[in-house]
């Protein structure tokens, strides 16, 4: 039971990783619908890396160092071109999942390397995870730079006018979300599930999409939101544990995206959104022009 | 960027010149192969060579031209569900959801009615209209169901539909592996055979739905400029607020779209497990028709909503993913040749899309810099 | 200038004595602009003297936004340069005009609404850096309120005030960060009369006790009598006239300002015809799920105006969109040419002749990216007699939009050009024709002459004044008494989701209106 639960603590921290990521782009205005994509880049860029060098440290650079980078391009193409965030953002899910699939078809198979060492019987991520939570509340709530970063994505005319560089700002955000999908792809690749196969997250980034919505921008609520999903997803990889014999297991493994659906629908409704829907930026996806 | 007395900036585009909507396809296309030259790096043949044998395979060799007509067929039934969606605005990336629904549909009427025997004759020609019917209306029920949901609570349908292809994905796994209904009798992971009376009628090797697609081209660009459904349509995709304003009512557009949308999607699926020769059942690897289903995707982005504009395209893309999938099996390449190239095209595309909107343009720096200025406040 | 103008507009001159001008604290030499397709302004110079209220006049399109963002570091002047204490500067951002003790009150808010006061007034301060220490500033901000004479609930989210407290915080905001020179863009346009004077005095009290610069800009004549010293007048982005106030009159600055005369058309009071609209207690909810109509009730008859005046955001948009569909009634009666229509749909009243001007014609009543006649067709698409089976009549929509180009003069290149290459007053222009043409026995017109410039407004009133002699009853919501009292034939000031009357024209006072749209006589439980 305990193993069950550290395991989906672990993959409770993929969820998280990267909707805190995005959670903090969003804050600043910026919608990153590709998440998926920079997840799959930086996975797979980690998972060749640390292959071909044998070391953890030089992958999970490599994976937080093209989750950067795409988020930098996402950023280029939203902020300087002003140009329509879903675009861009279907446009690095497709590219990702392309090339991904062709550079590490070569590598396909297990990592091969001995696993990285749980710390408490906890997986060293999940308390990894719990810092970053805290340290973004810290400085998103309780510093001047968040208040930048949240005025920014409430009304960046505002910010511009008192002297807040806006697109310096969000440029800072979307590559610190970048940067945290490729931190969740490579703990995927090198430590929730060390085997490469193409399309390895199945959906994942897509759920951890619909995490920051469910969160209300609230990293706390994100915390608690991931870790129920990663009990959900591990349940759903081996219900045999809870409900032996009951339903296919790939009926087990629609569940999760099954449940997605009525939590979304819930807090669409007018009724929700009345009483807590205020706390989306305001300006979230619109592109910003000076003056 | 400045280029001693002159910067080069990007500048709002007034309007956009005729052809160019045309050429900055062709160039997005170009450029994306000229990028996949690198994929042929580690290549036994030259860069053109690899070119070569693509080209030949996919448009020369019958053998091939026949597969790229068929696979155009399906693409563009891909295309046509998403670009319906797209002209309202909203983004079906549920393409592969609605596939695997369609196909589970229409595999399911010989499922129904076969009695307890796979291989038993029928009646073909109104069987063949029920499947294809079927899988329609099973892709629409998806599609829709998004549909509804975005059109009355203003749910994200990205969310929506990714998460509805992994259910449906999980879905036909269920069915045709591990002793789920549909599974063959010989166990391999796959479904059942279509029984031969059941194939689409082929001429020449090109299966019926060659018209029913072309059909589909005009009809929807006839939708789209004369009508007043699709004047609605275009309203809604450009502006919802002025749309609403003019009496337009977003809940029912919405989810027609998606409908005829998921429609389309689901008649690809129909078209994919029983109209290609060799394959005639849901194969065990379903999943990779759902990936081409992307293309059809990217074809609709870069025809801009034009539903004849995206057959060449998708034609082009059907042979290009073809002959990239032969040019890896004689050239040793890695899996995933087709993929990259895909993604390839989406990176272009996008690049190219801000050309639709902002222009290069090369202006005289501001005189700040090459004016001196009086210090000094001289009188007015 | 209407009598009722100058009527509602006696200010006190809160301005004594003209202030030293000694030494220019800031100037503008040869300072040209470009945008694509304008030249926006062209080599304009501007002195301002320490310690003085200067007034920068202009119709829209004038250039005066444009002159004050180059003045604030948010756009660069393509040539020209500025000068600050004698000394030549450049702002490459408004930080670096902030840097220098230059504050900026823009037209629209610029605060961030879900946050508080004090949030908003800390934003982006050099001196708050690291951890927000709120405490420390809370008490350094009063101390600057009551010093200065501008009091607000620091506390309070931003979205919970009036609209003259957030000007006040925005102004309370700008002195925090020590600006000396204090910009204000159109600060009188959403303000009741009340809250005018309050301003006025409070920026009086500013420069003469505190020595703030002010350079505000406007379009109004009253504010600039009243409140400056000097004025200069800016006309097709090119300096007009350089005054000083106490030298000019009103018809010497209009004539600067227009170059030429414009006459207002008076209307002719007609015989008024059946009851065409009746409405009975009608509530709803704004946006953010708070009552914003609290019980509306009157009716209006054909070939009659009502002018519904008050400051933007009592209840108006949302009166306006109930009334065409676009809002559900959360209680209450309209009643339409005796048809009860409260649930009807936007299409079904289009088609039972009720029109619908928005406010906002960019974005709800017009499709930038679509050609003049698809605009046309907007409302147009559900007419049997240009959609027949399914098809729409493209030549009949083209006739159509032919006739309104010509009809009410509007440039543009050619029926198919793209909606977003008209001007404001030649896509209102084309807006009002689409409307009007359709011959609704109720037009409900909703700031239709906002942002206009003097010809535009003068056609579209003109507009108004011909629909009502052709049967139809008018609803008219503005924000400018003139505009209201020029028109109507019924007057009913509203605040805070209430009508505070409904007077015939003869009995509405300007003064009298001008309080009720204050808020004069309203109390909590609606009763007057």
């Amino acid at each position: 039971m305990w193993e069950l639960l550290a395991r989906s603590l672990e993959a409770s921290t993929i969820f998280l990783f990267a909707a805190l990521g995005e959670l903090v782009n969003q804050r600043s205005g910026v919608l990153n619908v590709g998440l998926e994509g920079l997840m799959l880049f930086g996975g797979t860029a980690a998972f060749i890396t640390t292959q071909a060098t044998g070391s953890y440290p030089l992958g999970f650079l490599a994976g937080l160092a093209v989750g950067g980078l795409l988020g930098l391009a996402h950023g280029f193409f939203s902020i300087s071109l002003r140009g329509d965030q879903v675009v861009s953002g279907m446009g690095l899910w497709i590219l990702s999942f392309g090339l991904t699939t062709y550079l590490g078809s070569p590598y396909t198979g297990p990592l091969g390397l001995s696993r990285i060492p749980a710390v408490f019987g906890l997986s060293p991520f999940f308390l990894l995870g719990v810092v970053l939570v805290t340290a973004v509340w810290l400085v998103l709530f309780r510093t001047a730079p968040g208040l930048a970063v949240r005025s920014a994505g409430e009304n960046p005319a505002a910010a511009e006018a008192s002297g807040i560089p806006v697109g310096g700002i969000r440029y800072l955000c979307v590559v610190f979300g970048g940067v945290l999908a490729g931190l969740s792809g490579a703990t995927y690749t090198l430590s929730y599930n060390p085997v490469w196969n193409y399309n390895f997250l199945m959906g994942w980034g897509f759920v951890s999409l619909a995490l920051v919505f469910f969160s209300m921008w609230n990293p706390w609520i994100l915390l608690a939101g991931a870790s129920l999903f990663g009990i959900m997803w591990q349940l759903s990889l081996s219900p045999e544990l809870v409900l032996p014999g009951v339903l296919s297991r790939y009926v087990w493994r629609m569940v999760p995206f099954a449940i997605t659906i009525p939590i979304l629908t819930l807090i669409s409704t007018s009724w929700f959104r009345t009483r807590w829907g205020l706390t989306k930026p305001e300006a979230l996806g619109r592109p910003y022009a000076k003056g | 960027m400045r280029l001693g007395r002159h910067e080069l900036t990007l500048e709002p585009r007034q309007a956009l010149p005729p052809g160019y909507t045309v050429l900055i396809a062709a160039g997005a296309i170009v450029v994306a192969l000229a990028l996949s030259s690198f994929l042929f790096v580690s290549a036994d043949a030259s860069v053109l060579g690899a070119y070569r044998s693509i080209f030949a395979y996919a448009f020369l060799n019958p053998l091939g031209l026949t597969a790229t007509l068929q696979r155009a067929i399906y693409l563009l039934f891909c295309t046509f569900a998403f670009l319906v969606p797209l002209r309202a605005g909203l983004w079906n990336i549920g393409l592969p959801g609605q596939v695997f629904a369609g196909a589970l549909a229409a595999f399911a009427v010989p499922f129904a009615l076969r009695g307890g025997d796979t291989q038993a004759s029928f009646a073909s020609g109104g069987l063949i209209i029920l499947m294809v019917v079927a899988a329609a209306a099973a892709g629409a029920a998806v599609g829709g169901f998004a549909g509804v949901l975005r059109a009355r609570f203003q749910v994200n349908e990205i969310l929506v539909t990714m998460m509805l292809n992994s259910i449906m994905f999980w879905l036909v796994a269920y069915m045709i592996k591990e002793g789920g209904p549909f599974m063959s009798p010989t166990g391999e992971g796959e479904s059942f055979a279509l029984p031969p009376g059941l194939r689409a009628p082929l001429w020449r090797g090109i299966p019926f739905t060659a018209l029913l697609v072309v059909a589909a081209a005009v009809l929807l660009d006839l939708l789209f400029a004369k009508t007043a459904l699709g004047y609605r349509i275009r309203a809604l995709g450009e502006n919802p607020a002025a749309a609403r304003y003019g009496g337009i009512i977003p809940v029912m557009l919405s989810l027609i779209v998606f409908v005829l949308g998921g429609a389309f999607a689901g008649v690809a699926g129909y078209h994919a497990f029983t109209a290609i020769p060799g394959v005639y059942k849901i194969a065990g690897n379903y999943g990779f028709y759902g990936d081409l289903a992307f293309y059809g995707l990217i074809s609709a982005l870069i025809a801009r909503g034009s539903a004849l504009g995206a057959v060449p395209i998708a034609v082009l893309f059907a042979g290009l993913s073809l002959g990239a999938r032969f040019a890896q099996g004689a050239l040793h390449l890695p899996f995933g040749v087709d993929y990259a190239l895909l993604g390839l095209l989406m990176m272009t595309f996008v690049g190219s899309h801000v050309l639709y909107t902002f222009r290069f343009a090369l202006r005289r720096t501001t005189a700040e810099v090459l004016r001196p200025v009086a210090p000094e406040l001289p009188e007015a | 200038m209407p009598d009722a103008a100058r009527r509602v507009h006696n200010l006190q001159r809160v301005v004594s004595a003209p202030a030293a001008a000694a030494r220019g604290i800031l100037a503008a030499r040869r300072i040209t602009k470009r945008f694509p397709g304008v030249l926006a302004l062209d080599r304009v110079d501007l002195d301002v003297a320490p310690g003085e209220i200067h007034a920068i006049l202009g119709q829209n399109g004038a250039g005066k936004t444009t002159l004050m963002n180059i003045l604030f570091g948010l756009v660069q002047p393509d040539d020209g340069a500025l000068y600050l204490g004698g000394r030549q500067v450049s702002f490459r951002s408004p930080h670096d005009a902030l840097a220098q003790g230059i504050g900026m009150v823009h037209q629209t808010r610029r605060l961030v609404s879900a946050h508080t006061v004090l949030e908003n007034i800390v934003l982006g301060h050099p001196r708050v850096r690291g951890f927000l220490d709120l405490r420390g500033a809370r008490s350094d901000v009063q101390a600057l309120g009551t010093r200065y004479g501008f009091t607000v609930d620091l506390g309070a989210r931003v979205w919970q005030l009036p609209e003259g407290e957030r000007q006040g915080v925005e102004i309370l905001k700008a002195l925090y960060r020590g600006a000396r020179i204090l910009i204000l863009d159109e600060p009188t346009s959403a303000l009741t009369p009340p809250e005018v004077k309050t301003l006025l005095a409070g920026l009086g009290a500013l420069v003469r006790d505190q020595g703030v610069t002010v350079l505000l800009v406007t379009h109004k004549l009253p504010i600039v009598m009243a409140a400056s010293h000097r004025v200069t007048v800016l006309r097709g982005g090119r300096v007009a006239a350089r005054l000083r106030t106490a030298e000019a009159t009103e018809e010497i600055l209009v004539k600067h300002m227009v170059g030429r005369d414009i006459t207002f058309r008076t209307p002719e009071r007609a015989a008024a015809g059946s009851p065409m609209i009746q409405v009975e207690h009608l509530t709803a909810h704004n946006d953010k799920g708070q009552l914003a109509l609290r019980g509306v009730s009157f009716s209006l008859r054909e070939k009659e105006i009502l002018g519904i005046a008050g400051v933007t955001g009592n209840g108006q948009d949302e009166l306006a969109q109930v009334l065409a569909g676009l809002r559900p009634a959360v209680s209450g009666r309209v009643r339409f040419d005796g048809r009860n229509v409260t649930r009807l749909s936007p299409l079904e009243r289009w088609r039972m002749g009720i029109g619908y001007v928005p406010a906002e014609r960019a974005e709800v009543a017009s499709i930038a990216a679509f050609s003049l006649v698809e605009n046309t067709a907007l409302t147009y698409h559900f007419d049997p007699a240009f959609a027949r089976r399914g098809l729409l009549d493209d030549s009949g929509l083209k006739g159509l939009t032919r006739r309104i180009l010509t009809d009410y003069n509007i440039k543009a290149p050619h029926e198919y050009a793209r909606a977003q290459h008209l001007s404001g007053g030649n896509l209102q222009k084309l807006i009002l024709g689409r409307v009007l043409s359709r011959k609704p026995r109720l037009l409900i017109a909703h700031l239709p002459t906002q942002g206009l410039d003097v010809e535009a407004t003068a056609f579209v009133r003109s507009a108004l004044l011909d629909a009502k002699a052709a049967g139809a009853a008018v609803l008219l919501i503005s924000e400018d008494l003139d505009e209201i009292l020029s028109l109507s034939d019924w007057v009913a000031p509203i605040y805070e989701g209430r009508f505070g009357a409904v007077l015939p024209r003869e009995e509405a006072d300007a003064e009298l209106i001008g309080a009720m749209m204050a808020g004069l006589g309203h109390r909590e439980d609606g009763e007057r």
